[in-house]
């Protein structure tokens, strides 16, 4: 579904990803962790191509991003991105922000799109807000209208970069719910997160990165009982006392 | 007794309501609101343009744009009024040169000066109302599958307007007050009417505070229906707009 050969990346002089090579298959849960400034986060932005490679290749659902004739606007449509900020429109209400991609870009009725994106309200728990705008919702709401819109474009992959960080502790739960039935419906999902509860019980592989390699790519019963690396286990020890 | 201390000057108002001084007025306050007017909505339209094309960064566009803002702004607005009228028409073809003078030139030349040189004043109000946004939005809509130009019209452009309405009054205000500079080009605008009574009656204090007076009330008419528009199109939740904030 998503494969990276020999991706290399920097930002002017800085290397920010290192020969990364890496196959995702489809229904993966895959969940990245590491270091802030390790490059999971430019690693998924790189998916659907937020952020350039400068060599190497990326493969999504078969097509190449570097090449010269990819759509780019017709692949972004099949890759569905949740951020760590929420990025609602703020002068939509929930439910127009859910239905604004599938009428322009999949061309969906109205009609069509209207009652997709309730029903999508609602899988996401807050049937009752469609008609309140972002900044009247909590973080927790917000992230999951998110989630929402995203999903209304019936997407072959989602990324979530660390989608509860922003998130009160009593808020990140609901969101994590949500993830985990979308896990539990097979999507193909790569997470950035710090949730290692989450990681263990929902993920398929855990993915360490620091200073822009990848340093660990287990399943998650290796990972957190065997860490290969050194610098995995005291990353583990660091974010697993509290 | 008023001789003495050289306040000879006689007020005559009624010079104003008597024709053709009435009719005057009337039609230059006309020509004065169909000016700014086109000049306006051409100028919102050039500022959109040239404002969204300053954010990009696809460098042809910002370019051109940039050239657009600093080549307009810094000329002052009475050097464009005579460029777009005793200038630009010479060089313009043949049928070009034709219709501005069958349809009037001076009211023409007047329309592209003003709205050329307040489009390119307004672009960069809306450039700092696109810039205020954060660029995850741009980053949402395009992850969506939206492409920039749609990302542009649907949320950037839309959520930067609502923001720059205070600053886009005062532009507004300063384009139709502008207006007055077009009677310079022959444009019988209200500033020309007043004028114009004043050559005919010696009436100056009359006329031109008849004038004045107008433009006040059209410059008040206008923020109050800016305010209007800003408390209709504010984001629910995101900014408490003078309507009582809790302190």
């Amino acid at each position: 579904m998503i494969e990276f050969r020999g991706v290399n990346k920097w930002f002017g002089s800085l290397h920010v990803l290192k020969d990364i090579n890496l196959a995702i298959k489809q229904r993966e849960v895959v969940v990245v962790c590491g270091p802030s400034g390790s490059g999971k986060s430019t690693l998924i932005r790189c998916i659907n191509r937020l952020e350039r490679i400068q060599n190497g290749e990326i493969i999504v659902d078969g097509i190449s991003l570097s090449g010269k004739k990819t759509d780019i606007t017709k692949l972004r449509a099949e890759v569905g991105m949740v951020f760590q900020q929420f990025n609602l429109y703020p002068h939509k209400t929930a439910l127009e922000n859910i239905i604004l991609a599938p009428i322009w870009v999949r061309k969906q009725s109205r009609a069509k799109a209207l009652k997709i994106g309730k029903d999508l309200m609602a899988k996401v728990g807050i049937p009752d807000k469609l008609d309140s705008y972002p900044a009247q919702l909590s973080g927790g709401q917000q992230q999951r209208v998110a989630i929402a819109r995203a999903l209304a474009m019936q997407p072959k992959i989602m990324l979530f970069d660390e989608p509860t960080s922003a998130l009160d502790p009593e808020m990140i739960n609901e969101v994590l719910d949500v993830m985990t039935n979308l896990a539990r419906e097979g999507m193909t999902m790569i997470v950035i997160t710090h949730e290692m509860g989450f990681a263990h019980r929902v993920s398929t592989r855990i993915i360490f990165m620091d200073e822009g390699q990848i340093l660990e790519d287990e399943s998650p019963e290796l990972f957190f009982t065997q860490p290969k690396n050194e610098r995995t286990r005291f990353f583990l020890s660091k974010i697993l006392t509290h | 007794m008023f001789g003495l201390f050289g306040l000879s000057y006689e007020f005559r108002w009624s010079v104003l309501w008597v024709d053709p001084h009435l009719t005057w007025l009337l039609n230059g306050l006309s020509t004065t609101l169909r000016l700014a007017a086109i000049s306006w909505i051409i100028a919102v339209l050039l500022g959109i343009i040239f404002g969204a094309m300053r954010t990009v960064s696809f460098r042809p566009a910002h370019a051109i744009a940039t050239v657009y803002v600093e080549f307009f702004r810094n000329v002052p607005l009475l050097v464009w009024l005579f460029f777009w009228y005793f200038g630009a028409p010479e060089v313009f073809p043949e049928f070009l040169k034709q219709w501005f003078i069958r349809h009037g030139i001076e009211f023409w030349s007047g329309v592209a000066a003003i709205s050329i040189y307040h489009g390119s004043r307004l672009a960069e109000v809306i450039r700092s109302g696109i810039q205020a946004i954060p660029k995850t939005q741009l980053e949402a809509g395009l992850s969506s599958g939206l492409s920039v130009i749609e990302t542009y019209r649907l949320i950037l452009i839309p959520v930067a307007l609502r923001l720059i309405v205070p600053p886009a009054t005062n532009e507004s205000l300063n384009l139709l007050k502008n207006t007055s500079l077009a009677m310079t080009i022959g444009v019988a605008e209200l500033t020309f009417a007043a004028r114009q009574i004043e050559t005919y009656t010696a009436k100056a204090v009359e006329a031109l505070t008849a004038a004045a007076l107008i433009y006040l009330v059209l410059c008040l008419t206008i923020s109050m229906i800016m305010n209007k528009i800003e408390r209709k199109y504010a984001i629910p939740g995101l900014i408490a707009r003078g309507t009582g904030a809790e302190h």
